[in-house]
């Protein structure tokens, strides 16, 4: 039996707990009674995986359906991962430890483009081939991919059988729905699959054949015949009565993010120019005061958890903010819970609210200016001037606080040096304010931290079409923004941006690329987010082997009128809008939020409504 | 204030969950179970929940303690009938009472190792040699205390109460010396007498059967 070979070697690997499932809040269900099985794939490692939002709300409302049956798989440490290929050990599903290559899907949510060897490693472990096309005929297992990165899969798009696009509330029930008449016909893997293109949402990239020009740009993308020409995305219209659960599996050993967490709003109304998850989520949409109330209330007494945090972009934007709050903090003090408070934007709260989250408050300061100068910011459309941070950091000081941690981006479209030497000089403005507090901590100094990441343009974002800065520029800046920098008490750090360069590749890869990561994988790249695993070499040789380069999908400028290898997806966003977006980018001018004012980015020729009344 | 103590099992897949992890996973078992646990005063006010000896990471059991108290008083059916429809599968207290012992009157802990050779015909061999290991002067084996390694006799210390053989596995009981002080784990034994051996084996189920005072009596 696979338990008894598993817990043969469970005391050899570092936190066993993470690969024998059990856990508090678990749903345990007889595989013979339950219609259809959904592997439910994180790829990455438990601590990372069980702390995801998506994974926790779509693997309670599959669970929620008395015939459907979704357990969760992550990708084991490489201690484990040993021991598992030495002794075949099949990747497995932590509830029934059942072998993942049973289950009728197996569905891995894409969070970051880091993750991709990790699919194909956990694939192999699961000794499912690869490659679609390897696949045979028989219905299952149905490999799918969702979350964010799908937006433009192409790079993956030769492993999958299945994308769906948009949030899966509502769409992963309907293609388990579909995949079970199928079942019970017993249909081959393809005639499934043309059906489920008739789903919205639904992208099955073996269908679609993409040509080439002789520059290596996209010539065309065309779909087989009765398929869709272009995948439209799909969203919940109604937000504030989507399944939410009331209760998340409490994992024993620590994970990243450890306690109850609910979603107040999805979309944001800002509009930052080199945000993806800004634009993917259009249009905005927010819980009520009461279900968020609800279902924190819900969620605290059945997990049992005294850590509660609220996910959403920007928390600051929900309309009923202050009594939101306000109740949620009466009954997490009430109930000894801790509230965890992103950064809030805290303008308009009265003083009594300010009073109360004062009190709970106890992470760090933080702000996210992005870019050194009003100009830049402009540019970029991050609303933040320098006042409000000045006015937040003064409060902050005067309140106990010593210590800031700025976040910038480097190698921002239309950047010069002096936006460089600008990150220094606000940080300098900050320590500077500091010391003409006389309120001011006494006995401590000020500690700044600046940490700047590589920029990295993503699709369906106005950026779409920029090129990244080449590692030179980068290091350039860098030692730039370091000589600017002229006191201890400011710290400056950054991300490797050689990891910032591969996510760029993937971020606005074509299909092409599915060869590379192959490589890379067969050379031993897996992890390539944790810093200690990323193999910056075999990625490249992998990329001469396969006689592509980076810096043609990184670095390159794209016309407006290229076709984007995710051209025929569709995020409600119009490409003419990202053209608008990037037009007045270069003239410096901004936009306004949603709330403030629409700006047509054409998401409403698909929700058939105004996005606010 | 009333003081509570449990008794459970960690058994099956509980039996991966390290004291640590348990240490936080039982708070957020009270935060649940809605019982009025007794918080501590002071800077960092938290449930007062107390084990009183630490179960080794894959150990099995059936008689782990676990104290706290409460506010007001709760039947003891009703406290273990909430607390175990809560309990993870392997993790079940068995009875709820009111401490008799001290925690620092613990003295004693008896464990039952399950031994398999890799050949069960050397089963006699196995058990002639473990006669022979038996009946040397001394036993070191070396020992981690907070003060570093040390070199420590675990002959008068380890009382091997009875061996079962089984055909296919041999079960090792022993009492050792536990208590807040001092504490042996029975692998200690067992591996010393695997380095001398010529038998190969593997341990299989390994379990703490019992917690007793000094003075021999089981703990309560
Ligand atoms: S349609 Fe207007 S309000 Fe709605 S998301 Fe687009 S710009 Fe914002």
């Amino acid at each position: 039996m696979l338990r008894e070979k598993i817990e043969k070697y469970l005391l050899d690997v570092q936190k066993p707990s993470r690969y024998i499932g059990g856990e508090m809040g678990s749903i345990i269900k007889n595989p013979d009674e339950t219609d259809v099985s959904f592997a439910f794939c994180f790829p990455d490692t438990y601590d990372i995986g069980m702390s995801h939002l998506g994974m926790k709300i779509l693997y309670s409302l599959t669970n929620s359906r008395e015939n459907y049956r979704c357990e969760r798989v992550f990708a084991p440490s490489e201690d484990f991962e040993k021991i598992m290929r030495e002794n075949d050990i099949p990747l497995y599903s932590l509830e029934n430890l059942q072998p993942v290559r049973e289950f009728d899907f197996i569905g891995f949510t894409m969070q970051y483009e880091l993750s991709y060897t990790n699919v194909l490693n956990m694939l192999d472990l699961a000794g499912v081939p690869v490659w679609q096309k390897e696949r045979s005929e028989n219905l299952s297992p149905i490999v799918v991919a969702g979350g964010p990165c799908v937006c433009n899969a192409e790079p993956l798009a030769d492993f999958f059988d299945i994308m769906i696009l948009g949030e899966g509330e509502e769409v992963n029930l309907e293609l388990m729905d579909l995949y079970y008449k199928h079942k019970q016909k017993g249909s081959s893997r393809t005639e499934f699959l043309r059906d489920a293109v008739n789903i919205q949402g639904v992208y099955v990239p073996s269908f679609y054949n993409v040509e080439y020009n002789i520059d290596g740009t996209v010539r065309s993308i065309t779909s087989d015949e009765g398929v869709p020409a272009v995948i439209h995305k799909r969203i919940i219209s109604d937000f504030d009565k989507v399944y939410y659960p009331d209760n998340f599996v409490v994992p024993f050993t620590e994970i990243v993010h450890d306690r109850a967490s609910v979603e107040v709003l999805r979309g944001c109304i800002r509009g930052c120019r080199f945000c993806q998850a800004g634009f993917l989520y259009r249009p905005f949409r927010e819980k009520s005061g009461e279900s968020i109330y609800s279902q924190a209330k819900a969620l605290c007494e059945n997990t049992g958890y005294d850590e509660l945090s609220l996910a959403s972009l920007s928390t600051s934007d929900h309309s009923d903010i202050s009594d939101m709050l306000s109740n949620l903090i009466d009954y997490t003090e009430k109930n000894k819970i801790n509230l965890s408070l992103p950064s809030l934007r805290i303008d308009n709260f009265s003083e009594e609210l300010l009073e109360k989250v004062k009190k709970v408050r106890k992470s760090g300061l933080t702000f996210a200016p992005e870019a050194g100068t009003q100009r830049l910011r402009d540019v970029i459309n991050k609303n933040v001037t320098e006042d409000e941070i000045m006015n937040t950091c003064r409060i902050a000081f005067e309140g106990g606080y010593s210590s800031v941690k700025l976040y910038f981006m480097m190698g921002l479209p239309t950047e010069t040096d002096e936006d460089i030497v600008g990150i220094a000089e606000l940080a300098q403005r900050i320590v500077d304010l500091f010391y003409s507090i006389p309120e001011r901590p006494k006995g401590r100094g000020v500690q700044v931290s600046i940490s700047t990441a590589t920029f990295v343009p993503k699709p369906f974002t106005p950026f779409e079409f920029e090129p990244q800065d080449t590692r030179e520029m980068i290091e350039r800046k860098q030692k730039l923004l370091i000589d600017s920098v002229k006191t201890k008490k400011i710290k400056v750090s950054w991300h490797n941006s050689d990891v910032s360069l591969l996510e760029a590749v993937l971020a606005r890869g074509d299909r092409r690329l599915s060869k590379v990561i192959y490589t890379a994988w067969k050379n031993g790249c897996k992890f390539d987010s944790w810093g200690e695993h990323f193999k910056f070499d075999v990625w490249m040789n992998a990329f001469k082997e396969c006689g592509l380069e980076p810096e043609f999908y990184a670095c390159r400028k794209r016309e407006y009128n290229e076709i984007m290898p995710w051209e025929h997806l569709d995020y409600y966003v119009s490409k003419d809008f990202f053209i608008r977006e990037n037009m007045k980018a270069r003239e410096f001018k901004t936009t306004p939020n949603c709330r403030e004012k629409c700006s047509g980015c054409g998401v409403t020729a698909m929700t058939r409504r105004a996005c606010f009344d | 204030m009333i003081k509570v103590r449990t008794v459970f099992e960690k058994k099956g897949r509980a039996k991966y969950i390290s004291h640590l992890d348990l240490n936080r996973f039982i708070m957020r078992v009270f935060k649940r179970s809605g019982l009025p646990i007794w918080y501590t005063e002071g800077f960092n006010p938290h449930p007062y929940i107390v084990f009183a000896m630490a179960l080794s990471l894959g150990f099995e059991s059936d008689c782990e303690i676990m104290d706290f108290n409460l506010t007001e008083g709760v039947s003891f059916g009703k406290i273990k009938k909430i607390l175990n429809d809560i309990l993870p599968e392997g993790l079940k207290i068995l009875y709820v009472t009111t401490p008799e012992h001290k925690i620092k009157d613990i003295g004693k802990a008896e464990y039952s190792v399950e031994c398999i050779t890799e050949n069960p015909e050397e089963n006699e061999i196995f058990l002639t040699e473990l006669q022979k290991f038996l009946e040397l002067p001394e036993i070191n084996v070396e020992k981690k205390t907070k003060k570093g390694i040390k070199l420590v006799d675990i002959k008068p210390l380890t009382e091997l109460t009875n061996i079962i053989n089984k055909s296919d596995n041999i079960v090792l009981n022993m009492r050792l010396p536990a208590g807040t002080q001092n504490n042996f784990n029975p692998m200690l034994f067992i591996d010393a007498f695997s380095a001398v051996s010529s038998v190969r084996f593997e341990t299989g189920k390994i379990s703490r059967t019992g917690i007793l005072c000094a003075d021999g009596e089981v703990f309560k």
